[in-house]
């Protein structure tokens, strides 16, 4: 109890930093909403007049939008890409030297973000459905419900390991701070996750590529759960993939977290 | 003028020395730029091939309103990047130094610093723009140019309204954030959204008129009203962008210096 004991410390500190700096999280929800509206408003526009568009409804594809908005806000939201930052400067030295595990301390930091970013995604789209009145497609089957949240839970876990590994890359290569590599991840995120589309509307061969991947198990996997998009069988073998890209990327993170010290040079301290 | 232009050439020289001395970096920056290009451009193509017409616009319609975007997009990005660096000018009270030259503050903030990591794709979707308007009749040519020159005169004076911002609150990263998310609503004609957004888009920030009137004129689509109001508009715009400036460095309070 008393390890995890600092770590409730460390997650209601950053809870209590985020009010801080109520500006600034403001302006980051409002620029969620914004990016929401125009995916929102394509495909409204393009589902318009359609019975049906790549398969989807359009209260399928408006519901996919919607609920993509939340999933990002429970599964993308991070403040563990201030790592990068940390190793970049050297800050991390101030860590190593704590007793603390560095990852359990930015998990903690994490909860905490994506507790306040849910509670606002949800204002945020309760909002937005009560103004804009669009077409959904509400889950009433509570087992698939059941494993839409877990494969929530699930891609959580998965994502804070993938973006560990891309703020590890810091220790090799930190120009610009390791914001290049930053960058070029979110790219990839914005349309590989299925946030910008699901991606089963990619030609056969790009979307059976693009499924395999762990990007495709943050945001397409949980929707297509929650719409019934897929079956039984499907799902069994999508929380396999999911578990197996748990498992893999862990301990990679692992291998490049201790090659990576070796190699950490503290510069700028 | 030639003093401006030498500076800004200097400016933008070391700049681009800047972005070259971490090469792999830079390449991935300009990795990333055509990557999300690319994959807004498939879904685009993904949709086209599926429906004929969204909200009127056909795929190649629709594929020359995103090119204008980036056009508009790119452009602000590249040359104003300076913007990006001020407000640790303004808490650090650094800014006093660039008031105390014999240079105009203005110019000094929104052209410090030039992306040359932008270029790359700039090139491309001119020639991309330019390449379509060969053959074009001389009169919508010159509408197009006028239209375009007015459409930058509008991203310039958002981003001087930014710089102003700046000033008063210390605010510019969020606001450039927020204006960047705006302006991708143009990624696609401003047609498709609600007309109280539409109208936001035209009146209070007019992201509309300056990303999409172009593209219309472009594609032929353009009432002789609209060209007068978008002429119009730039010109008031820019014209309060340049007093909110002038009130803000009245707030200036040189507060950290």
């Amino acid at each position: 109890m008393i390890f995890f004991k600092k770590y409730i410390q460390i997650a209601k500190t950053s809870w209590a930093n985020g009010f801080v700096y109520r500006l600034n999280f403001v302006m980051w929800r409002i620029r969620n909403v914004i990016q929401l509206l125009t995916i929102y408003f394509l495909w409204f526009a393009v589902s318009s007049n359609q019975d049906k568009i790549f398969s989807y409804t359009q209260a399928s594809i408006l519901t996919y939008v919607l609920g993509s908005s939340i999933i990002r806000a429970m599964v993308l939201s991070s403040r563990s890409i201030d790592a990068q930052g940390e190793i970049a400067s050297g800050d991390l030295s101030n860590h190593l030297v704590k007793p603390i595990n560095y990852f359990i301390y930015w998990a903690s930091r994490d909860m905490s973000d994506k507790l306040l970013n849910i509670l606002f995604a949800i204002f945020e789209i309760t909002l937005l459905i009560v103004v804009i009145r669009p077409p959904i497609q509400f889950q009433t089957n509570l087992a698939l419900i059941a494993l839409f949240a877990g494969s929530v839970v699930l891609a959580a876990i998965l994502f804070f390991i993938f973006s560990f590994i891309i703020s590890m890359t810091t220790f090799w290569y930190y120009e610009y701070n390791g914001w290049a590599q930053r960058y070029l991840s979110f790219v990839i995120l914005e349309a590989l996750a299925g946030g910008l589309f699901p991606l089963d509307i990619l030609p056969p061969t790009f979307a059976k590529i693009a499924i395999v991947l762990p990007t495709a198990y943050f945001i397409y996997f949980p929707m297509q759960i929650y719409l019934g998009r897929i079956n039984p069988t499907q799902i069994v073998v999508g929380y396999a993939v999911m578990l197996f890209w748990i498992v893999a990327l862990y301990y990679f993170g692992q291998m490049l977290w201790k090659k990576g010290l070796k190699v950490y040079g503290a510069y700028g301290r | 003028m030639r003093k401006y232009l030498f500076v800004w050439l200097k400016s933008a020289s070391l700049s681009a020395q800047s972005n070259l001395q971490q090469k792999g970096g830079a390449l991935m920056f300009i990795a990333g730029k055509f990557i999300r290009f690319g994959f807004f451009l498939l879904l685009l193509i993904l949709i086209g091939e599926r429906v004929s017409r969204i909200s009127g616009y056909t795929l190649n319609q629709m594929i020359t309103f995103f090119l204008f975007f980036n056009f508009f997009d790119i452009f602000g990005q590249a040359f104003f990047r300076g913007l990006y660096y001020f407000r640790q000018q303004v808490i650090s009270g650094e800014f006093d130094f660039r008031l105390a030259k014999p240079m105009n503050p203005l110019f000094q903030v929104l052209t410090r610093h030039t992306d040359i990591l932008d270029i790359p794709l700039f090139i491309i979707i001119m020639v991309a723009l330019v390449k379509q308007a060969v053959g074009m009749p001389l009169q919508t040519l010159g509408i197009l140019i006028v239209l375009t020159a007015a459409g930058m005169v509008i991203v310039t004076a958002i981003h001087v309204f930014i710089a102003g911002l700046g000033v008063i609150t210390t605010e510019v990263d969020h606001t450039m954030m927020i204006y960047r998310d705006l302006s991708s609503m143009a990624r696609v004609p401003t047609d498709i959204y609600a007309p109280s957004i539409r109208a936001f888009l035209t009146f209070i920030i007019p992201i509309g008129i300056a990303y999409t009137i172009p593209a219309k004129a472009f594609l032929g689509i353009l009432s002789s009203s609209l060209i007068i109001y978008s002429i119009f508009a730039s010109a008031v715009f820019f014209t309060t962008s340049l007093l909110f400036w002038r009130y803000a460095l009245t707030k200036y309070s040189s507060a950290s210096s």
